[in-house]
C-alpha cells in the first residue's frame, strides 16, 4: 500500500507541492473536526456537574460553528489543490507522453502500438484524473484524522488511547495483509480477462466465417467456457477477501467494545470521573471511523496504482538518439555500406552494400519477407542499423538531426493517414506556409483537382467523421498532393496499390509520375512497366541483394527476377 | 418501443438471480438490526453509569450484547455482499452471453461493419465496470438508508423533538449543494465539449504521429496537442473553482447533527423535558445518521453510469434481428433473381435503386463500377449478409427470407479480401468448411488451394496453430487458406468480393490459380476492380449510383456503354504486364 501510494506520489510531479499543501492543511482540519468531540465533552461535563447555566450551550454551538466554518475553509483550498493536482499531473503526462513520441523510432508505431498509446493517453489517464488525488488524499488525511484523534484521547486518558492505538495497528496490519493476498490474485484476474478478451475478439472478427459456415455452436463453445471461466475466477477471488473483511471490521469492533468496557471498569473503581466514563462511551463509536474510510479507500488505490503502471509502460519505449546537425546536401545519392540489421533477434538485412545516384529510380523486388520494407524505412531511420552506414549526400544520416533528414524525404505508403481537418489543410501539411494558389497546383499535379471541386465545400470540405469519405485512391492522391507540395528531394514508395478502381489506377499512376520527376526514388514495385522503366532493379531475398541491375541486363539471366516477371505477366493476363 | 428504466432493466436481466439478490438484502437487513444493538447497549450503559449502577454483571451483559450485535453485523453484511457478488458475476456473464447469442442473429453486414474493438469494449470492459456498484448496490444501499432509518425510529421513540432536530443540518447543507446545481448542465455540457476536444486531438495526433514527424510538424502539432490537453485540466479546475465553496460548505455541515441537537437538548434539559441519560443517547445515536445517507447519495453517481452501460447493452439487444423462415426449403435450380430492390444500410441513406436483374445457375456474372456505387453491396444482399425490405431477391424461386439461414449460407462461398482465421490448428481452420470431412480431405483441399506447400513448411505443418486472425500468416496465405475452408464447403454458388486484387502482389499468381479451381462448375459472381480479369464472362451489369446502367458481354457493352468503354481505356492505360 506504501508502495503505491509512493508510487502515486512520484507520478504527481510537479504536482507535489499542492499535495503537500492539501496534506499539512489536512491537519488542521483534523484539528477543526475534533472541535465536534470537544463539544460532546463540554456538554457531559457540564452535564455530570451539575451546571444549570447557558453557558454550556453556548459553548458547544460556537465550537461547532468554528468546526463547520474552519472545515469548510480549508476544505474548500484542499479541494482545490487535489483538483488541480489531478488534473494537471494527468496533463503534464498526456504532454509528455506527446513529446516522447517525438523521440520514438518510427519504426516503432504500427496500429497496434498506436492504439495502446492512444489508450494510455485517454482512458487510463482518465482513471488517474478523477481518483488519484481523491484516493491519495483521503488516505492520508483519514490517517492524519485518525493520528489527531489518538492523540487527543491520549491526552484525554492514556490506557483508552492505548486500547484505541492497538484496534488501529490491528486493523492495518489485517488491512496489509489483504492487500498482499490481493497482489497475488491479480494475475489470475488478468489471466481469465485476457481469456475472455481473445474468445469475445474471435467470436466478434470470425462471425462471417461463423455465420457462412453454419459454426454456430462450435465458436460458441469457447466464448461459454471462457464467460464461465471468468465469472468463476471473479467470484473466488472476491470469496477469497471476504473473511478479510469480516476480520477488518471485527478487529475494530472489538477495540470498541474493550473502549467501552473500559470506560465502565475504570469508571467504578474510580479511577476516571463519571463524565470521563460517559466520554469514553461516546469515543467508542467515534474514534474508528477515520481509519476505516481510509481502509475502503484502498481498493480503489489499487485501481489507480494498476493505471499508473500501465500509463508507465509508455516510459519503457526506446527512444532515438537525436544528436546531429543540420544537413542539406546539394546532391542526395543514397549509399548503403555494409548494413546489417535485425529486428527481435531475427535476422532481416545482412550487409547490404548498394549506391543509389542522385536523381535516379530503383526498384526493389523480391518475395515477400525478403526485407524490402526494411530496406526502404531505414533510410527513414525507422530503425537505427545495427552495423554499417547509409548515407544520404555522403553524410551518415546518424549526424543529420531528424527534421534535416525528414526535410529530405517524401514517403508515399499504401496506409494513408489524413486528419479530421480541410481537404485543403490536409495538403497543406506538407508545407504549411504554402499559398492557396500552390495547394490547388500540387492537387491538380496529383490529379485530385477535378474530385475536390466537385465536393459541395470544395478544398474547404471536412474530411472524415461528420465530413466527406472518400475511396482509398482518392485518399492516395491526396497524399501525393501533399508529398508533391513538401517537394523533397528524394522519393520512398511502396507501389503495392492495393484495392484502387481502375479509373482510379489510372489518376494514381499519372500523380506518382508529377511527384516522381527529378527525384532520387527508391520504390519497393510490382509492376512491370515500372521495374523495367527503373535506372537499376534490386532483388532481394532473405535479407540479401542477390540480383542489381537493369531490366535488359536481368530479364533473361536464370533468377528470381526472371521468374517474377513471368509470373507477374501471368497474373495480370488472368482471366476468370 | 417503450423505454423503461435502466435499473428495471437490470432487474429483468437478471431474472434468475432474483432469489440471491433478495437474499443479499434481507441479510444485509437483518444486519443493520443487530448493529443497532450497540447502540441500545450504549444507552443501557449511560443510564447503568449515571445511576451509578455497580454490577458488574449488569455491564458485562450489555458489553456483550454490543459485541454480538458488531460481530452479527459484520458477517450478516460480508454474507450480503458476497450473495452479492455471486448475483452480480452470474447477471455479467449473463449480460455477455445474450450480447453473443444476438450477435449471430444480427445481418451479419452490421457485425462486419461495427469495429471489433468497439463490441468487445461494450461487451468486456462496459460490462466488467458494472461489477462494483451492482455488486455493493444492495448491500449498501440497504444498509446506508436502513441503518439510518432505524436509528431515526429509536430516535422517535425516545424523544421525538430531539429526531426532528437530528434531520435539520442535512437539508441545510442540501440547500448550498443546491445552488451550485442550477449551473451544473451548462458547466457539464462544456466539459464533455472540451474533454472532446482533448481526445480528439490526442487520437489524431497519435494516430497521425508518422505523418506528422514525417513532414517534420511535430512542433505546431504539439503545441496544439499541448494547449488541447492543458485547456481541458484549466476546465475543470476553474469550473471547480467557481463552486467550490458552497461544495465544501455543503459537505462539512450536512453531516454536523450535533449542530442542533447539542444546544438545543441542552435547553430541554435544563426545561427539565429532557433527561440526561436520554440526552447523552441522542447524542451518539445522532452521529450514525448523516454519514450513511450521504454515502448514499454519493451512489446515485455511479447508479447513472451503471444506466449509461445498460441502455447501451440494450440497445444492442434491441437491434433489428434477420427474420428467416425455419423449415428449409427443396430447391429445383439455383436461379438468382433480384426484383425491384431498393437498399440502403441506414433508413435515411438509400444505396441501390430499383435494381432488378437474373443470375442463371451455373454461369458468371461480374458487376463493375466505381467504388461507392454499390456493387459489392449488390452480392452481400445475394449471400444474405443483410434483408432487403424493398423489393425482393430470390433463390430457386423462393424468397431468401423464406429461407432459414443457415441453409442460405450453405449455398454461397463468399471469398473477399478480408479471411479470419481462428486460434486453432491449420488443420481445423480448413476443417470449418465442412465439419465432418477427415484429414485426407482437408489436405487435398489444401492442394487445390495451392497451400499444401507452405503449410508443410510450417512449424508443426497442419496442426500448427495460427495466432489470432492469422497473425503468423501472409495475407495471400490466409487467403488461401480461406479458399481451401470454402472449396470443403463446396456449395454452388461462389462470390469473389474483389478476392484477387493485390492483396499480396508476390503471391497473386497462386491466388489465383485456387480461385479458378474453386469456381469451377458453379454459379460464379465476382465484383472486380481489374477488367481484364472478368472480360469472359458470361454478363457483365455496370454499376453506378445505385442504379444498373447498362449489362451484357464484354464485347456488347464495349459498343453499348459509353461509361463501361471509359472504365476499360482507363484500365488498359494503367493496365500492367504488356512487358516488351
Amino acid at each position: 500500500m506504501i508502495a503505491v501510494l509512493k508510487k502515486l506520489y512520484r507520478f504527481a510531479g510537479e504536482e507535489q507541492k499542492n499535495i503537500n499543501k492539501s496534506i499539512f492543511w489536512g491537519f488542521f482540519y483534523a484539528v477543526f473536526h475534533m472541535f465536534q468531540v470537544g463539544a460532546i465533552y463540554f456538554i457531559v461535563l457540564a452535564l455530570t456537574a451539575g451546571d444549570r447555566t447557558y453557558h454550556a450551550a453556548w459553548t458547544a454551538l460556537l465550537l461547532l460553528i468554528a468546526s463547520i466554518a474552519g472545515r469548510a475553509v480549508i476544505n474548500r483550498f484542499t479541494q482545490l489543490q487535489q483538483t488541480h493536482a489531478g488534473y494537471f499531473m494527468v496533463a503534464n503526462k498526456r504532454i509528455a507522453i506527446g513529446d516522447k513520441l517525438k523521440r520514438i523510432p518510427m519504426g516503432y508505431f504500427n496500429a497496434k502500438s498506436l492504439g495502446e498509446i492512444t489508450g494510455i493517453s485517454t482512458t487510463v489517464l482518465d482513471v488517474v484524473e478523477s481518483n488519484g488525488p481523491v484516493v491519495l488524499v483521503n488516505i492520508l488525511s483519514g490517517f492524519i484524522n485518525s493520528i489527531v484523534f489518538l492523540l487527543c484521547v491520549f491526552g484525554f486518558d492514556w490506557r483508552i488511547g492505548l486500547l484505541a492505538l492497538a484496534g488501529t495497528v490491528l486493523y492495518l496490519l489485517i488491512t496489509s495483509a489483504m492487500e498482499k493476498k490481493s497482489a497475488r490474485v491479480t494475475p489470475r484476474r488478468q489471466e481469465s480477462e485476457a481469456q475472455l478478451v481473445d474468445a469475445v475478439l474471435e467470436q466478434i472478427q470470425g462471425m462471417s466465417v461463423i455465420k457462412s459456415f453454419n459454426l454456430t455452436g462450435k465458436g460458441d463453445r469457447r466464448v461459454r467456457e471462457a464467460l464461465e471461466y471468468n465469472r468463476k475466477s471473479n467470484l473466488d477471488i472476491e470469496r477469497l477477501f471476504t473473511p478479510y473483511m469480516v476480520a477488518q471490521e471485527l478487529s475494530l469492533h472489538l477495540f470498541s467494545v474493550l473502549i467501552m468496557g473500559a470506560g465502565i471498569i475504570f469508571g467504578l473503581n474510580g479511577s476516571m470521573t463519571l463524565s470521563d466514563a460517559l466520554m469514553t462511551v461516546v469515543i467508542s463509536f467515534l474514534v474508528f471511523s477515520q481509519i476505516q474510510s481510509t481502509g475502503s479507500a484502498v481498493s480503489l488505490l489499487r485501481v489507480v496504482g494498476s493505471s499508473i503502471a500501465h500509463a508507465d509502460q509508455i516510459d519503457e519505449i526506446p527512444e532515438m538518439d537525436s544528436t546531429g546537425r543540420p544537413v542539406y546536401p546539394k546532391k542526395h545519392d543514397i549509399s548503403f555500406d555494409h548494413v546489417d540489421f535485425s529486428y527481435d533477434k531475427r535476422p532481416i538485412l545482412k550487409n547490404v552494400n548498394v549506391t543509389i545516384p542522385d536523381r535516379t529510380t530503383t526498384a526493389i523486388i523480391g518475395p515477400s519477407g525478403s526485407g524490402k520494407t526494411t530496406l526502404c524505412s531505414l533510410i527513414a531511420r525507422f530503425w537505427d542499423v545495427d552495423s554499417g552506414s547509409i548515407r544520404i549526400g555522403s553524410t551518415d544520416i546518424r549526424e543529420y538531426t531528424l527534421e534535416s533528414l525528414m526535410d529530405q524525404i517524401s514517403m508515399v505508403f499504401q496506409n494513408v493517414y489524413l486528419f479530421a481537418d480541410t481537404i485543403e489543410n490536409n495538403i497543406r501539411f506538407g508545407k504549411p506556409d504554402a499559398t492557396h494558389e500552390q495547394v490547388v497546383a500540387a492537387a491538380k499535379k496529383a490529379c485530385c483537382h477535378d474530385f475536390i471541386s466537385a465536393l459541395a465545400d470544395g478544398y474547404d470540405t471536412v474530411i472524415g467523421e461528420g465530413g466527406a469519405t472518400l475511396s482509398g485512391g482518392e485518399k492516395q492522391r491526396i497524399s501525393i498532393a501533399r508529398a508533391i507540395l513538401k517537394n523533397a528531394p528524394v522519393i520512398i514508395f511502396d507501389e503495392a496499390t492495393a484495392n484502387v478502381d481502375p479509373e482510379n489506377e489510372d489518376k494514381l499512376q499519372k500523380a506518382m509520375e508529377e511527384l516522381m520527376r527529378n527525384k532520387t526514388i527508391l520504390m519497393i514495385a510490382h509492376r512491370l512497366k515500372t521495374v523495367q522503366k527503373a535506372d537499376q532493379i534490386l532483388v532481394l531475398d532473405e535479407g540479401r541483394i542477390v540480383q542489381k541491375g537493369t531490366h535488359e541486363e536481368l530479364k533473361d539471366t536464370p533468377g528470381i527476377y526472371r521468374d517474377f516477371l513471368e509470373v507477374r505477366k501471368e497474373a495480370a493476363g488472368w482471366k476468370l | 418501443m417503450q423505454e423503461k428504466s435502466p435499473m428495471l432493466r437490470l432487474w429483468e436481466l437478471g431474472e434468475q438471480y432474483h432469489g440471491g439478490l433478495i437474499r443479499a438484502v434481507l441479510s444485509a437487513s437483518v444486519g443493520v438490526l443487530c448493529g443497532l444493538l450497540p447502540y441500545f447497549a450504549a444507552a443501557q450503559i449511560i443510564i447503568g453509569l449515571i445511576r451509578s449502577e455497580q454490577d458488574t454483571s449488569f455491564y458485562l451483559f450489555w458489553c456483550c450484547l454490543a459485541l454480538g450485535g458488531y460481530i452479527l453485523r459484520a458477517v450478516l453484511y460480508a454474507l450480503a455482499l458476497s450473495m452479492s457478488h455471486k448475483a452480480t458475476f452470474a447477471i455479467l456473464k449473463n449480460i455477455r452471453e445474450r450480447i453473443l447469442a444476438k450477435l449471430p442473429k444480427l445481418p451479419l453486414g452490421t457485425v462486419m461493419d461495427t469495429p471489433s474493438g468497439q463490441m468487445k469494449q461494450i461487451i468486456v470492459d462496459q460490462v466488467e465496470s458494472m461489477e462494483r456498484p451492482l455488486a455493493h448496490l444492495l448491500p449498501e444501499m440497504t444498509s446506508n438508508i436502513l441503518a439510518p432509518v432505524c436509528i431515526l425510529i429509536y430516535l422517535f421513540v425516545l424523544d421525538w423533538r430531539m429526531a426532528l432536530l437530528s434531520l435539520v443540518s442535512i437539508p441545510v447543507g442540501m440547500a448550498f449543494m443546491m445552488a451550485v446545481m442550477a449551473n451544473y448542465g451548462k458547466q457539464y455540457e462544456g466539459s464533455v465539449k472540451v474533454t472532446q476536444e482533448m481526445n480528439s486531438t490526442i487520437v489524431e495526433y497519435i494516430g497521425g504521429i508518422e505523418v506528422i514527424k514525417a513532414f517534420n510538424q511535430g512542433k505546431n502539432s504539439y503545441a496544439k496537442f499541448s494547449q488541447r490537453v492543458l485547456a481541458n485540466a484549466s476546465y475543470f479546475y476553474h469550473w471547480m473553482k467557481s463552486c467550490q465553496l458552497p461544495v465544501s460548505i455543503s459537505r462539512t455541515l450536512a453531516p454536523t447533527t450535533l449542530i442542533t441537537i447539542l444546544p438545543a437538548g441542552w435547553i430541554m434539559y435544563l426545561g427539565g423535558s429532557l433527561d440526561i441519560e436520554t440526552f447523552i443517547t441522542v447524542i451518539i445515536l445522532s452521529l450514525g445518521i448523516a454519514g450513511p445517507l450521504l454515502a448514499a447519495m454519493d451512489f446515485v453517481d455511479s447508479l447513472a453510469k451503471v444506466g449509461t452501460i445498460v441502455s447501451e447493452v440494450d440497445s444492442i439487444l434491441n437491434s433489428e434481428e434477420q427474420k428467416h423462415g425455419l423449415t428449409p426449403v427443396s430447391f429445383s435450380s439455383e436461379d438468382i433473381r433480384l426484383d425491384h430492390v431498393s437498399f440502403g444500410y441506414h433508413a435515411d441513406q438509400e444505396i441501390l435503386h430499383d435494381v432488378s436483374l437474373s443470375i442463371p445457375a451455373g454461369t458468371m456474372t461480374a458487376f463493375v463500377g466505381p467504388s461507392g456505387s454499390g456493387k459489392s453491396t449488390i452480392a452481400k444482399l445475394i449471400a444474405g449478409f443483410w434483408d432487403v425490405k424493398k423489393g425482393r431477391i430470390t433463390l430457386g424461386g423462393h424468397d431468401l427470407k423464406d429461407i432459414p439461414l443457415r441453409q442460405l449460407y450453405e449455398q454461397t462461398a463468399f471469398v473477399s479480401q478480408d479471411n479470419y482465421l481462428f486460434n486453432e490448428s491449420v488443420r481445423d481452420n480448413i476443417r470449418m468448411g465442412k465439419p465432418g470431412a477427415d484429414d485426407a480431405q482437408v489436405e487435398a483441399a489444401a492442394k487445390a488451394a495451392g497451400c499444401d506447400s507452405f503449410i508443410r513448411k510450417l512449424e508443426n505443418s497442419y496442426d500448427t496453430v495460427v495466432g489470432g486472425g492469422g497473425a503468423h500468416l501472409s495475407g495471400g496465405e490466409r487467403q488461401r487458406i480461406a479458399i481451401a475452408r470454402a472449396m470443403l464447403k463446396d456449395a454452388p454458388i461462389v462470390i469473389l468480393d474483389e478476392a484477387t486484387a493485390y492483396i499480396d502482389p508476390e503471391n497473386e499468381a497462386v491466388v489465383q490459380k485456387a480461385v479458378a479451381k474453386l469456381v469451377k462448375g458453379k454459379t460464379v459472381i465476382v465484383i472486380a476492380h481489374r477488367l481484364s480479369t472478368i472480360t469472359d464472362a458470361d454478363r457483365i451489369f455496370v454499376v453506378a449510383d445505385g442504379r444498373i446502367s447498362a449489362s451484357g458481354t464484354h464485347e456488347e457493352l464495349l459498343k453499348q456503354s459509353a461509361m463501361y468503354h471509359e472504365m476499360w481505356q482507363a484500365h488498359i492505360g494503367a493496365k500492367d504486364g504488356d512487358a516488351a
